[in-house]
């Protein structure tokens, strides 16, 4: 029997679930009564928001030429957030099966996407589709994957994930251009884990990639990397419904249900091979996804005493039920005065961060408020020491910093050209430094820019929609950590810093936007009994301030007899929140204040 | 379907909670220093008002009298009332009752009545007081009435969306004068969106020209569940800024107490010997019966409502008497938290031995002893004549002070 093993790549939307639906369709692999679309993407979250964010392994059979081919194919996420799911996919895969929009053209993550698939060297086949949309326009989007990619236009598979036209032809093409899988090239047994899943009843599902040798149920086996051992209950692939096997053998894919009990005992990328005659070297693994944005989830418990404790556990349990589904996302207790406790969480990127409060919020059934986002900083200190911090107020005091170094991403843009200008304002504003401009097709460009990381955070991808009405795409790499004039600003109310709202960030930029903060926060902090000195401090030296003038006047105009238990409870809640006031400091912090500067990126 | 059914007590019940035993062992039926009665109609609902009343229910005012009159009855035998009680017709607007239903329901209540009321007040809309609605008032023992005038400003009357013309007031005062009754108060309302402090010195002059011996001035109050409430949470409606309000009061203090008034409550003036006795019977926790749905009542710490809701309070009777909701008796220490919400509310302040005691009472005694100095040092309270009364600056922060002495 052949093998062939691939990736199903593209830019957001461009088709990939939809095109796995139509392989599984023509393939038999599913009826059309079992049918629904992006059949593939099966969290409820998926669903809901239409895009793909776990990738997933299926295996079909396909007749060729009178052969029967197994395909063993994953389709993968399109979003930047998630390009380590790509990059794991890719080297399970042999080849990978590139989509563009006919309608859309290459766009950012078309470009990651396939340098991704060029780097692990696989094979590309390129796909135009969504050809039955008369807005297609498939000989330019050709011309542009000849241009940017230099993979000649007449290889393009012109096809409709929606029709199925061209499906056959893809078909074809793939059992008869991909590469067949190596073959074996020691005795002993190497698989590679590019994927692990959680199951409530049958704890954690490993997908596998068969290198070398074979696995059998009942075969005890060894995670070289964590030296772990255990016996392997199931075997099993996805047609897409799961079907039991007996054993996988050299170049096939497949999951393995071991009791391993929680996502932290296996490492995607580790080598599973035999307890008794072990390989000696495992295959080349892959780093695990570095967190790269990090913010706070406290409990939205609107009285920060009462109730706080069991809002607290609800959030704690939310957050490792979560973390059983989803190993990317970093956590650790935190406790702020103004919040109370919550947890420091690390993101790959804003739309991940977004997607786990979401589930948080939905699955634990916890209101969460977010602190504003940061990244990694590295710190360089007097005592010869580096640190790595991802939380402004960990920051060492300024006179024991030497140094701060941040996160630098490249930036590629594609996007119209009339908008090129436009965009160069953007990124000169966000401290960017110009790369390159590049033709992409008639019409069309692609900039590069090296960027802050911490620039793009804030409203960067909001804004560069809006700057191309939705034209334009973006992708970004890191590139390395560099020095730059970084400072810790301090928020002091009435003289107290408030932790959970200090910042990083560049000096230049400090002043205009400590102000937008304070005067954020001037509209969202009640009038107190006194006058309230809002500041915003770069080590004690004070860069800009606001006021909150105190009450003068707080008195009922209205208390007759139908009037007076109301007034009572009114004033014994008013009494209450002093006695809470006071045990979180003077002045009192409404929790909206923290998300409302959220949005304080530019003036 | 919907069964009115609230908390399951009667006025009944009540009557039993507040009997009081007497040394020698016999019950004594409650006693009381005034009746409180709801008159829940109006012309038109302003969109600021939280009462209950209700507009365009026009058909339902007799049969309310007639209702009124039946609980009054049962209600009034099973009670002891103190020498010269007083009797306060509140709303909705009382005079909005057609006159015939007016004259009998001031008869019937007198006749109910076993002494003579020492007092005995009507609310009143301006444009509902005709000739002959002053005549219905005056043929009883009517002694006093509050006019709802609230501004001379036909801009800022709309801004409240009263509907009267400003020239209605001085017409239903001189009605009033001519049928007999002296004794006019005025209401006025001050931080009107859109209002300035000079327009507040033009209300005043104009209220000031009718001659009244009593003045009730509030700041507007933007209540819960109300449309002007949600207008001004949705943007619509901008209140007039803390400044000018303060502003505001402190100019009405002024004027006012340069016209002979006398500033004895936090919103009320009265010439001398003018105060309204039935309010100060609240602000001093004295006793009183309501009648009527929604109508508050309390009698020696227990404290409830009348049925907010027409029909049940009509339908649901008990040996006469309507449902009650909110039923609550308080304890000794919470008795003495509301004595000293009330009574700073009056310029008089509290007697200093009441003070004392409610500085020494188990749970918040020692607690409310640390606030009084507190805010004595800060200037909020000052004694004043062997009592505690708030001063000047502590008047415009009442609530902050006297949520501390809870
Ligand atoms: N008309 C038409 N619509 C298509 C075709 N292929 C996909 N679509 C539509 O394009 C949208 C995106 O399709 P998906 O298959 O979810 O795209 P994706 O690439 O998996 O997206 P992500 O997983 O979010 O990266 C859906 O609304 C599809 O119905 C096509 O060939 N023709
Ligand atoms: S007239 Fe008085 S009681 Fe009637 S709706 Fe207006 S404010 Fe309320
Ligand atoms: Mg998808």
């Amino acid at each position: 029997m052949h093998i062939r093993n691939f990736s199903i790549i593209a830019h957001i939307d461009h088709g990939k679930s939809t095109l796995a639906d139509r392989l599984l369709h023509a393939t038999r692999a599913v009826t059309q009564r079992e049918h629904r679309d992006q059949i593939l993407d099966s969290m409820d979250l998926e669903r809901e928001r239409g895009i793909t964010i776990k990738a997933s392994a299926v295996t079909v059979q396909h007749e060729y030429k009178g052969e029967t081919y197994q395909l063993n194919f994953i389709d993968t996420p399109g979003h930047v957030d998630f390009t380590y799911e790509v990059s794991r996919a890719l080297t399970a895969c042999d080849g990978a099966v590139m989509v563009v929009d006919s309608t859309q053209g290459v766009e950012a993550q078309t470009l990651a996407n396939a340098y991704l698939a060029i780097e692990n060297e696989v094979e590309l086949i390129p796909v135009v589709n969504k050809i039955d949309l008369p807005a297609a326009d498939p000989d330019t989007v050709a011309m542009e994957i000849e241009a940017i990619l230099g993979l000649p236009a007449e290889d393009c598979i012109y096809c409709s994930a929606k029709t199925g036209e061209g499906i056959g032809p893809l078909l074809d093409t793939i059992c008869e251009q991909l590469p067949a899988p190596r073959q074996a090239v020691i005795p002993e047994t190497r698989a590679l884990i590019f994927d692990s899943h959680y199951d409530e009843y049958r704890g954690v599902i490993v997908y596998v990639r068969v290198f070398d040798g074979e696995l059998k149920v009942g075969d005890r086996i060894r995670m070289m990397g964590t030296g772990t051992t255990w016996t392997i209950t199931e075997l099993g692939r996805n047609t897409p419904q799961p079907e039991k096997v007996d054993r996988i053998g050299t170049a096939e894919v497949g999951w393995i249900v071991a009791a391993i009990k929680t996502l932290a005992d296996v490492r995607v990328g580790d080598t599973i091979t035999h307890d008794k005659h072990p390989a000696a070297e495992p295959l080349p693994g892959y780093e695990e996804p570095k967190q790269m944005v990090f913010c706070d989830f406290y409990p939205a418990t609107a009285d920060v005493d009462s109730g706080k404790r069991t809002d607290f556990e609800s959030l704690r349990e939310a957050v490792e039920k979560l973390q059983l589904n989803d190993a990317s996302f970093t956590f650790e207790v935190q406790h702020s005065e103004a919040l109370g406790f919550g947890f420091r969480c690390g993101f790959l990127g804003l739309l991940h961060m977004e997607i786990v409060q979401e589930r948080l919020e939905r699955e634990g059934g916890v209101e969460i408020v977010q602190t504003a986002p940061t990244v990694t900083y590295k710190v360089n200190t007097t005592q010869n020491g580096t640190m790595e911090i991802h939380n402004p107020m960990d920051l060492p005091d300024p006179s024991q910093v030497q140094a701060i170094r941040e996160p630098i991403v490249k930036v590629e843009i594609i996007c119209p050209d009339e908008m090129i200008g436009d965009l160069m304002s953007l990124c000169d504003g966000r401290r960017g430094i110009f790369k390159t401009q590049q033709f992409v097709s008639t019409g069309r460009q692609m900039l590069t820019y090296e960027l802050p990381l911490a620039e793009i955070i804030f409203d960067f991808y909001d804004k560069l929609k809006s700057i191309t009405r939705g034209y334009g795409t973006m992708d970004y790499e890191l590139v390395e950590y560099r020095v730059d004039r970084l400072a810790k600003v301090d928020i002091l109310v009435n003289g107290d810093p408030v932790e959970a709202l200090s910042l990083i960030c560049h000096r230049d930029n400090a002043e205009v936007r400590s102000r937008n903060i304070l005067k954020a926060l001037r509209k969202q902090i009640d009038r107190h009994q006194f006058e309230i000195a809002l500041q915003a401090a770069i080590g004690g030296k004070i860069i800009a301030r606001e006021s909150i003038k105190a009450v003068r006047k707080n008195v009922t105009a209205k208390c007759y007899g139908g009037d007076i238990t109301r007034k009572r409870k009114l004033l014994e809640k008013q009494k209450a929140g002093k006695q809470r006031m006071k045990s979180i400091g003077s002045v009192n912090i409404p929790q909206s204040a923290f998300l409302a500067i959220l949005d304080q990126g530019d003036g | 379907m919907r069964h009115d059914r609230p908390s399951g007590s009667t006025a009944a019940e009540v009557l039993a909670r507040v009997q009081s035993t007497d040394a020698d062992g016999t019950t004594a039926s409650a006693c009381v220093d005034a009746l409180y009665v709801h008159v829940p109609f109006c012309m038109h609902r302003c969109h600021y008002c939280d009462f209950f009343t209700l507009a365009g229910k026009d058909d339902a005012r007799s049969a309310y009298v007639d209702a009124l009159l039946a609980e009054a009855s049962a209600t009034i035998k099973a009670m002891h009332f103190a020498a010269s009680p007083t009797v306060f017709i509140g709303g909705g607007t009382p005079t909005y009752l057609e006159p015939a239903d007016l004259d009998r329901l001031l008869g019937g209540l007198a006749e109910a009545l076993p002494v003579a009321p020492g007092e005995w007040t009507v609310e009143a809309n301006p444009e509902t007081v005709t000739a002959q609605v002053a005549a219905v008032l005056a043929g009883h023992p009517v002694s006093r009435v509050s006019l709802g005038m609230q501004s001379a400003q036909p801009h800022l009357l709309k801004a409240l969306e009263r509907q009267h013309d400003p020239a209605a007031v001085p017409r239903a005062v001189d009605h009033i004068r001519s049928a007999g009754i002296d004794d006019v108060s005025l209401d006025l309302i001050f931080g009107i969106p859109g209002q300035q402090v000079p327009d507040v010195h033009a209300d005043l002059a104009a209220a000031l020209a009718m001659d009244p011996v009593h003045l009730s001035v509030y700041g507007l109050i933007y209540e819960p569940g109300t449309p002007l409430r949600r207008r001004r949470d949705r943007g619509k409606v901008t209140p007039v800024d803390e400044d000018a309000e303060v502003d505001m009061f402190t100019s009405v203090q002024q004027l006012l107490a340069g016209a002979g008034f006398e500033h004895y409550e936090i919103s009320n003036w009265a010439k001398p010997g003018h105060r309204c006795r039935h309010n100060e019977i609240y602000w001093t926790n004295g006793n009183w019966w309501p009648l009527g749905p929604s109508a508050a009542g309390h009698v020696s710490g227990t404290r409830w409502r009348t049925i907010p809701r027409l029909k049940a309070w009509m339908d649901q009777r008990t040996d006469g008497l309507p449902p009650v909701v909110d039923l609550e008796s308080l304890d000794a220490d919470a008795v003495m938290g509301e004595v000293l919400m009330l009574g700073l509310r009056r310029l008089g302040g509290v007697p200093n031995d009441t003070i004392a005691a409610a500085c020494s009472t188990p749970k918040r005694g020692k607690h409310r002893a640390t606030a009084i100095s507190t805010h004595t040092a800060a200037g909020l309270l000052h004694d004043v004549d062997g009592h505690l009364a708030l001063t000047r600056s502590g008047l415009l922060l009442a609530d902050h002070v006297i949520s501390d002495l809870l």
